[in-house]
């Protein structure tokens, strides 16, 4: 890989010309510019332009107080809002010196896990109407419906949902709740098989990505991809078995990988994934120890000891790391967000050389961006 | 990728090896290290990095301490291990600098560039050092150090 791929060097010859995707355009959510230099079908060339939703987040995490910030981090991803509540509580635990009860703990998994439901539904959604098949997409909102229901009868919003809090969450499961949760995965479980057995056997679809925008395992490393891009590839690189966070140690699961990595493999990660991911929320209810949701002082005004933390956590997209930096005063003196979207935006544009005008939302919907999150 | 355990005894090796730039190690957490290094040794250390399998560059920030000084802050794993290495260069506030790792970890491109408009870091032979997030119009404003007081409203 050279970086010679990552932008347009030089204006187009006469027989190339230069075509902006966006910012506004059907791709992915959120605004962005992909400019392809392009010679008959075929990339040349391309650059990614990003920015237009740039919001400062970090530097307005340095103007707030460590609880005001909690609500923001929803914010960087509305798609991952509980995976980045949890990351950023587990950095001020961590300064704090104090560790998060044992249910709350296992709160958190489920809430996370629901999370890579819904983001990983809505991703294939998307995609899938990328290549053409806007029935599947209708499907997939169908099933998240019932993911985001389960996710609003905890934590009382559909989106943004501010769940984590330091030491604890925000409130315990409602009563009924593990045979609502029961009743509905048992129904997602039967139809995302019935979904992915659907893909899997479609000619058209199977042409449309079957060895189109090969990522292999070595270019990946190279690139610094994480997440389902680098899972399809073959490598087994998941946080949550790496570096095992919350309760996960305890938990059973298997750490989806493919081997092609091509378009086909990271859709075929995400729908294993969710497969998974009901495996674990049904361990969790049926393992959750009774307790306190939260510790008996919940530290409103905190004012964390001078140091500094990197805590990690397996997003739906990849990994997702928060540097806080404490000098001892209540508002954090440098917060910055290494997001797992910036990092597979970035290996985008040198993926994209030498394939067909034609893949190039397939390739891109495949990497399952966030705008939101690359700009912060 | 070499063959070698990936852990902490990496930190020791490094400090003998590069016995005047790197200072001031420490291992805070099982799975963390911290260590100081000299900003002119950031492309050796790297690729000392790099050759004991340390193959992921997971995060390149600034931070500012006016009045004197920014630092360049590097979070450097592995994909087969969980230890992060935290590597911090300190480089003089008013003319900040420091080499450009894009020829050793491909994605420190975003990385330098985005630290670059923020904090105003120049990064040495990157290969093409212009804002990223930011409008052409802010290049030279740095807005995330600490006394940036606030760009016009030109709506």
């Amino acid at each position: 890989m050279t970086h010679e791929a990552t932008q347009i060097t030089s204006p187009p010859k006469p027989s190339e010309i230069l075509l902006h995707l966006g910012p506004q355009h059907p791709l992915q959510p959120g605004p962005f510019l992909l400019d392809l230099k392009i010679e008959g079908e075929t990339i040349r060339e391309a650059e990614l332009k990003i920015g237009y939703i740039h919001k400062g987040m970090e530097k307005v995490f340095e103007d707030r107080t460590y609880l005001q910030i909690l609500p923001l981090t929803d914010r960087i991803c509305y798609l991952a809002s509980n995976s980045n509540n949890d990351v950023y509580c587990r950095g001020v635990e961590e300064l704090l010196g104090i560790e998060p009860t044992d249910r709350a703990m296992y709160l958190r998994v489920i809430t996370n896990e629901l999370c890579r439901l819904q983001s990983h539904l809505l991703g294939i959604g998307e995609f899938t109407t990328d290549v053409g098949f806007l029935t599947m997409f209708i499907y997939m909102v169908r099933e998240r419906e019932g993911v985001v229901s389960l996710l609003e009868a905890i934590t009382g919003s559909r989106l943004n949902h501010n769940y984590a809090r330091f030491g604890g969450v925000a409130n315990d499961l409602p009563p009924g709740y593990k045979e609502m949760a029961l009743k509905t995965l048992g129904e997602l479980k039967k139809q995302v098989k019935s979904h992915d057995a659907m893909l899997s056997s479609d000619s058209i679809y199977l042409r449309r990505t079957k060895g189109v925008g090969v990522l292999t395992a070595k270019e990946a490393g190279e690139l610094g991809v994480a997440g389902p891009p680098l899972r399809a590839a073959g490598v087994e690189y998941d946080l949550r078995r790496m570096e095992p966070y919350l309760v996960y140690d305890d938990l059973d699961f298997k750490v989806i990988t493919q081997t092609d990595g091509d378009v086909f493999a990271r859709v075929k990660v995400r729908l294993l994934e969710m497969l998974e991911s009901i495996y674990i929320i049904e361990q969790c209810l049926d393992q959750m120890p009774s307790g306190p949701y939260k510790q008996d002082v919940t530290p409103y005004i905190t004012r964390p000891k001078s140091g500094e933390v990197y805590p990690r956590i397996e997003d739906p997209r990849g990994e997702m790391g928060m540097y806080i930096i404490s000098d001892g005063s209540d508002k954090p003196y440098r917060f910055r967000i290494r997001g797992p979207a910036f990092a597979t935006a970035q290996a985008l544009p040198p993926l994209l050389v030498g394939t067909y005008v034609a893949d190039v939302a397939a390739i891109a919907a495949s990497m399952d961006s966030c705008t939101s999150e690359v700009d912060r | 990728m070499g063959d070698e355990k990936i852990d902490k005894t990496i930190m020791i090796e490094l400090s003998n090896t590069f016995k005047d730039a790197v200072s001031d190690v420490d291992v805070p957490s099982p799975n963390r290290a911290v260590a100081r290094i000299d900003p002119g040794k950031v492309k050796e250390i790297m690729q000392f990095l790099l050759d004991n399998g340390f193959d992921h560059l997971s995060c390149i920030s600034g931070v500012d301490y006016p009045p004197d000084k920014i630092e360049v802050v590097y979070h450097v794993t592995s994909y087969s291990a969980p230890l992060v290495i935290t590597l911090k260069a300190s480089v003089p506030r008013d003319d900040p600098k420091i080499d450009s790792l894009c020829g050793i970890y491909w994605n420190a491109n975003w990385y330098e560039r985005e630290t670059y408009e923020l904090y105003g870091i120049k990064f040495t032979d990157c290969p093409y050092m212009k804002v990223l997030l930011l409008i052409d119009e802010m290049e030279g404003e740095w807005p995330l150090r600490k006394d940036y007081a606030g760009y016009p409203d030109l709506t």
